[in-house]
């Protein structure tokens, strides 16, 4: 068979392209994946960190919030090791109005959350960051989730059944004859080498970038891109996800995750052409601070590590170009019966917390356009790494006595971990001294995941993502990846690009100790090592 | 905005800049490459045992809370305290019998007393070593101090009639050590201060400062002892503001930061009250005060800084006082670990590391070859006289000796 | 406590002005919060691109062992930077090329040696690069959590001729080894000696913080500064000032508390933001000590460069001075009261940045101090 002829190919790495792949591949179809930069690079890598339990959107949108609640429930049990099963709160301060509580808990009941008032000195006691003057709270569960975890999971599940994936790969075309899409011409970014492409069926799973990739393929489908500000805290404050029981406002939830807490977020329209570059300005940092401060007062003296901003890909009620109409639930287009073109489906909107949801309709219609009946079993087979056990009990059948490092990396790879070869002594030095990142699991990275840069290497291992901010392992890992992969001459300058994208994210908050650390990483490297 | 003015964390550890100069001054890094070091123990261990204290790792032991971390420290950042704070939260274990021994000084102290000599043949005999090293791993190398018949206090009460006849009155935090083995170092003190037209009085109860129990998993012992010492120290001082002097560093460092950093015990209102002698003597006679010496008086002093002094800062008091005395050839000596730390230096896991880390230091002392060493802290002194053979004595003792 | 002068910080400015003050008869202290800059040191004096004879005279007092030959670093990336003084373990060469065949030793494990990056930076100048290994010390192979230069330099320190022995077996036809800078830390002869013992042109090429070379420099500088009578005191910080007009009066600290250390004089030698000698929040830049005038910009997004590789303002912004270097409070200068080093921020670039303003604003003000009583 031709090697470059696939049952279907899904276009776009993020998470929903990722667990289209997957479920493609679970149900026998010869799968391809193509995306133009790295996993999770789009909405995937910049959000919340939220798993939804869909109590945000009970009292306006209860539909969102019946599918949020299903998934996170599933998300819970078939991506355990992607998951922080914090729970929730939704708390009401003096300012807001408590009769909001009553109507909150039965929207929520409605669309089968499990909410549960509670006093506000369980409150505390459960969450003791959470705003002391707190007069209501209700209990939910939402939950963390690490979006890099979870796309990178699906595309190594996927992997193991067979699927392939072409990393730093741009589609420049559509293979097109007449009405039907028969592939994709695409371009190695790297090498510039051109290669074709050929399925029957090719999903668009590219967030925003669908509106341009529609646009190749030759249909329309508006997009109506919102971008989100949001701040990084430098460590945990809260263990419980915090919002604030009142009609959906801006940075109204404080999210933990992993060592960190999140603050988000905001909502501004912008124009498709500047999606590439958001940036999160002086007035952003303002609000998320101050805001936040009312969920958890302990915000206003805590270290901020970066600000960022994600763009949501929000598209249009179908049918409605003038954008009024935005639709927040999943967007699932078959061209054919929308448009008349055959082999070519788009799979968007929706959220993180139901991609697998939206990965299930898309490969649906897959499915049915390939007359194959397969029934989606992604709802209940556990993903790679999440073999139900513990990040604890993964470790203690390994080691006797693991040091933080060994527990820090199992705790990110999950089960993985017992079928990776035996570590020397050497492979147990950390790279990254913040995050606990030793050689092994960098090492593992490089070999198995697909990763030729420092920003592909932070998605999936943490390296740069601590206080330090790739001040000392971004070198570490870039001798590591120089060595390994034979390109000196190349990691000086992605050095060099990864600490300017440290940088941006650095200098909107870039006061007390940030400046600090700022001072310090341009002496080390502009003095110390000649960068 | 009126947020972020400033920032605090628990022992200031979001300040942390990961520059790891704290990890080049780690005494027990130098000798066990299997200690985290203080950084990843210290900050960057918090944020992940902030996650879940399943990311608690036990090698936390090693630490000797020399505080050398904290002083090298350039952000601020209470490295040691993240250390011991986080054993005591997180590490459950029940702690040793054998450390539960060598931390419960007074008891100890109390029950060795009355038979002291026999215990103090006892303990110096090769076998009973022996047989401690076997059956509860204490070192059987390791020289035991000796305990003396009489306690200080008893001492103490005996002139208490004398000594309150004194205009200035001073109350003395004397430590287990002063107490129980040599109580010659208070006698000294005593002397020195009614030198000073100042009398000497004990607290009403004092119980040991309780810093073996922190570090050997005992803290709510600890909690109650300090507890109970900041009512003693805060009744002396109601009392017409008396100052509370300390003659052992460590003791001194345990009641001024311990307690309210570790602890959670407050002591803001009396913190300031505690002072060691040899700051207190030397502010006197800077002042104006004076004291008279010996004519003939020369002695060649060696000065060894206590790793629990150099977190106080004050170090250099009992460098200036030593300087004072006429007829002392000074030399300051750099600045190391003696590599006791306290209890730490007598379980047979930790002696080899503690007499490797203590080497530089003794071979200083070789090549300086003084009469005496003078110190601060009863631990190093301990260590030095066991593993240099030179005698060590109290900057006050040395004081005492020199004055007339 | 009282001295002629006190110097908050003790980094390479606060030390050099010490040093020169107790030479000079004066009674000093050095208050310094923890250790400083000179741990990342480069081992190159920025910015001097002279090598006065006092300074010369100064490091030769204190056991530091200096030479001036403009020419190029080896950078631990293996790119070449412009030199001119400096250790005299960091090699300055006239050219890049300095060899023909170079063999780069590494040591397995140690990550923060950048061999990789150094063959690549050497053969892009015509140097044909060969990789080896040493052997790791026996302690460390048991296993170590975190390898850093501090360990691996007290055991080559204590075992370098085992070194000079791998190195002879495994040197062919190189005419340069290339060696990380991890020796010298507590003998400071080891850097010469595995130069003569070793045949080959011997360079030592930087690794990650903390930098040995600088390790060596700051003890070396307290040493002196203690041997010549004055008192450092570490891990203190300076908290405030008591003023008598328009002079400081003196200076109290965390440790020593109540007791103010008193002085004729005081040099402000405490850095730039890392070692709080500026402090910042989202609002203004100050000077937490002696709360003096600050030249930094009001509009706190003028205060960064995007680019991360580009000057960023931040790190000129400064205390302001008049021309002897006294500190300004409203625009009026503090009679007694110098500032030297980073603190100054790029306020008096005739002074240079990096060390050469730590060396010349540090003499300067001793100049100054020495001309009153």
């Amino acid at each position: 068979m031709d090697p470059r002829e696939f049952d279907v190919i899904i276009l776009g790495g993020g998470v929903v392209g990722a667990g289209t792949m997957r479920d493609c591949a679970m149900r026998g179809l010869r799968a391809l994946l193509i995306e133009r930069a790295d996993i999770a690079t789009g909405a995937s890598g910049r959000n919340h960190g939220l798993l939804h339990s869909g109590a945000r959107y009970a009292v306006n949108d209860p539909e969102s919030a019946a599918e949020c609640i299903v998934e996170n429930q599933i998300l819970r049990r078939i991506a355990a090791h992607c998951i922080e099963p914090t729970d929730g709160l939704f708390i009401s301060l003096p300012e807001d109005d408590l009769s909001y509580q009553n109507t909150f808990v039965e929207a929520c009941r409605k669309a089968g959350i499990g909410a549960e008032i509670i006093d506000p000195q369980l409150a505390r006691q459960l969450e003791p960051s959470v705003n002391p003057d707190l007069i209501g709270a209700v209990r939910v569960p939402d939950a963390s989730v690490d979006p890099f975890r979870l796309c990178a999971s699906n595309m190594l599940d996927a992997k193991l059944r067979g699927a392939q994936v072409r990393l730093r790969t741009a589609v420049t075309g559509f293979i097109r004859e007449g009405d039907t899409i028969r592939g994709v011409h695409t371009r190695n970014v790297q090498t510039g080498r051109e290669v074709d492409y050929y399925a029957p069926v090719v999903v668009n799973a590219c967030g925003v970038w669908g509106q341009e990739i529609a646009q190749m393929a030759g249909v329309q489908v508006g997009m109506y891109p919102s971008k989100g500000a949001l701040l990084i805290f430098a460590h945990r404050v809260n263990n419980m996800v915090i919002n604030r029981c009142r009609k959906p406002s801006n940075a109204d939830i404080l999210v933990p995750g992993d060592t960190v807490c999140i603050i988000g977020t905001t909502s501004t329209r912008i124009p498709l052409e500047n999606c590439h570059k958001v940036s999160v300005t002086p007035d952003e940092v303002t609000l998320l601070v101050t805001e936040g401060a009312k969920l958890s007062p302990a915000l206003s003296e805590t270290r901020i590590l970066r600000a960022f901003a994600g763009v949501r890909p929000l598209v249009s009620d179908d049918n409605d170009p003038t954008g009024r109409n935005i639709s927040r639930g999943i967007v699932c287009l078959d061209h054919e019966t929308r448009d008349g073109l055959k082999g070519f489906v788009t799979i968007t909107g929706g959220k993180l917390t139901t991609y697998r949801q939206m990965a299930e309709q898309a490969t649906d219609v897959v499915c049915r356009k390939l007359g194959v009946d397969k029934a989606c079993e992604t709802a209940t087979t556990p993903l790679i790494g999440s073999a139900g056990r513990s990040y604890e009990e993964v470790a203690r059948e390994i080691w006797e006595a693991p040091s933080t490092a060994q527990k820090a990396a199992t705790a990110r790879l999950g089960s993985v971990v017992s079928e990776m070869p035996k570590r020397s002594r050497q492979d147990e030095e950390l790279v990254c001294e913040c995050e606990e990142v030793p050689v092994w699991e960098v090492n593992n990275a490089f070999e198995r995941m697909g990763v030729s840069s420092l920003t592909d290497l932070r998605r999936r291992t943490r390296v740069g993502m601590g206080t330090c901010q790739g001040e000392f392992c971004a070198c570490r890992a870039a001798g590591l990846l120089a060595k390994a992969q034979d390109c000196a001459e190349r990691e000086r300058a992605d050095l060099l690009k990864f600490m300017g994208e440290r940088w941006k994210g650095n200098y909107p908050i870039g006061w007390g100790e940030s400046l600090r650390e700022a001072e310090y990483t341009q002496w080390v490297y502009k003095h110390v090592l000649g960068l | 905005m009126k947020h972020q003015e400033k920032t605090s964390s628990k022992h200031n550890f979001e300040e942390c800049m990961k520059c790891t100069v704290c990890t080049v001054y780690c005494p027990v890094l130098q000798v066990n490459p299997r200690y985290p070091g203080p950084k990843q123990a210290g900050p960057d261990g918090e944020r992940l045992r902030l996650k879940d204290p399943y990311f608690f790792h036990y090698a936390l032991k090693y630490c000797m809370n020399c505080k050398r971390c904290e002083v090298a420290c350039p952000s601020g950042v209470g490295v040691a305290e993240l250390i011991q704070a986080a054993r005591i939260k997180y590490d459950h274990s029940a702690p040793k019998l054998r450390d539960r021994i060598l931390a419960s000084t007074d008891l100890m102290g109390t029950v060795a007393r009355p038979l002291a000599p026999v215990v103090n043949g006892v303990t110096s005999l090769g076998l009973t070593r022996s047989v401690l090293d076997a059956t509860l791993q204490v070192d059987h190398r390791r020289v035991f101090p000796k305990y003396s018949g009489r306690s200080f206090e008893s001492y103490l009460k005996r002139r208490a009639k004398e000594q309150a006849l004194y205009q200035e009155q001073v109350a003395y935090f004397h430590g287990c050590y002063v107490n129980y083995n040599y109580p010659q170092l208070g006698k000294d003190l005593v002397k020195v201060l009614n030198a000073l037209g100042v009398g000497v009085r004990l607290l009403d109860g004092e119980k040991c400062c309780g810093i073996a129990m922190i570090t050997n998993g005992m803290s709510a012992q600890a909690r109650r002892n300090a507890e109970h010492n900041i009512a003693a120290l805060r009744k002396a001082e109601a009392d017409k503001g008396v100052k509370v002097l300390t003659t052992s560093s460590s003791c001194t460092m345990t009641l001024r930061d311990e307690y309210p950093n570790l602890l959670g015990v407050d002591n803001a209102d009396v913190r300031d009250a505690i002072q060691m002698a040899t700051r207190f003597v030397f502010e006197r006679l800077e002042a104006g005060a004076t004291l008279r010496f010996k004519p003939d008086y020369h002695k060649k002093v060696a000065y060894h800084v206590p790793c629990h002094m150099e977190r106080l800062g004050w170090g250099v008091f009992s460098e200036r006082l030593l300087r004072m005395i006429p007829g002392v050839e000074f030399t300051l000596l750099d600045s190391a670990c003696c590599g006791i730390a306290g209890t730490y230096g007598f379980k047979k896991e930790n002696y080899e590391a503690s007499q490797a880390i203590g080497a530089p230091l003794f071979e200083q002392i070789r090549a300086v070859d003084p009469e005496v060493v003078a110190c601060d802290c009863e631990t190093c002194k301990w260590q030095i006289e066991m593993s240099t053979g030179y005698s060590v004595q109290n900057p006050i003792s040395i004081l005492a000796d020199a004055i007339l | 406590m009282r001295f002629d002068t006190v110097i908050i910080g003790g980094g390479l400015a606060g030390l050099v002005a010490g040093i020169s003050l107790q030479q000079a008869g004066r009674s000093t202290a050095i208050v310094s919060t923890g250790q400083n800059a000179l741990h990342f040191f480069s081992g190159s004096f920025e910015s001097m691109k002279e090598a006065p004879e006092r300074l010369t005279a100064l490091f030769a007092g204190a056991g530091i062992r200096v030479h001036y030959n403009p020419g190029v670093r080896l950078t631990p990336l293996g790119t070449f930077r412009e030199a001119e003084l400096s250790l005299e373990d960091i090699s300055l060469f006239p050219e890049a090329k300095f060899a023909d065949k170079a063999l780069i030793a590494c040591v397995p494990g140690y990550l923060d040696f950048f061999s990789a990056f150094l063959a690549e930076g050497l053969e892009k100048q015509g140097i044909q690069c060969r990789l080896c290994s040493l052997d790791l010390p026996e302690e460390l192979q048991e296993g170590s959590v975190e390898l850093r230069s501090v360990q691996l330099a007290r055991l080559v320190d204590r075992d370098w001729k085992k070194i000079v022995q791998q190195i002879r077996l495994l040197i062919k036809d190189e005419d340069a080894v290339v060696l990380p800078q991890l020796c010298g830390l507590e003998d400071t002869s080891v850097p010469e000696r595995l130069r003569q013992e070793i045949p080959a042109r011997v360079v030592f090429a930087g690794t990650m913080p903390p930098s040995i070379p600088g390790i060596r420099t700051q003890r070396l500088l307290k040493r002196r500064y203690e041997v010549l009578g004055g008192t450092y005191l570490t891990g203190d910080e300076a908290l405030d000032a008591q003023v008598e007009g328009n002079k400081i009066r003196s200076v109290r600290t965390h440790n020593l508390d109540a007791h103010a250390l008193e002085a004729s004089h005081f040099i402000l030698a405490s850095g730039g933001f890392f070692s709080k000698g500026l402090r910042s929040n989202p609002f203004r830049v100050w000077e937490p000590v002696f709360g003096v005038d600050v030249d930094f910009d009001e509009d706190r997004n003028a205060w960064y460069n995007e680019e991360f590789a580009g000057d960023q303002p931040y790190m000129k912004y400064g205390v302001k001075t008049d021309a002897a270097l006294h500190l300004l409070v409203g625009g009026q200068p503090r009679e007694n009261l110098y500032a030297i080093g980073s603190v100054l921020g790029a306020t008096r670039p005739e002074l240079g940045s990096g060390a050469g303003l730590a060396i010349r604003s540090a003499f300067l003000a001793v100049d100054e101090i020495l001309k009153t009583v």
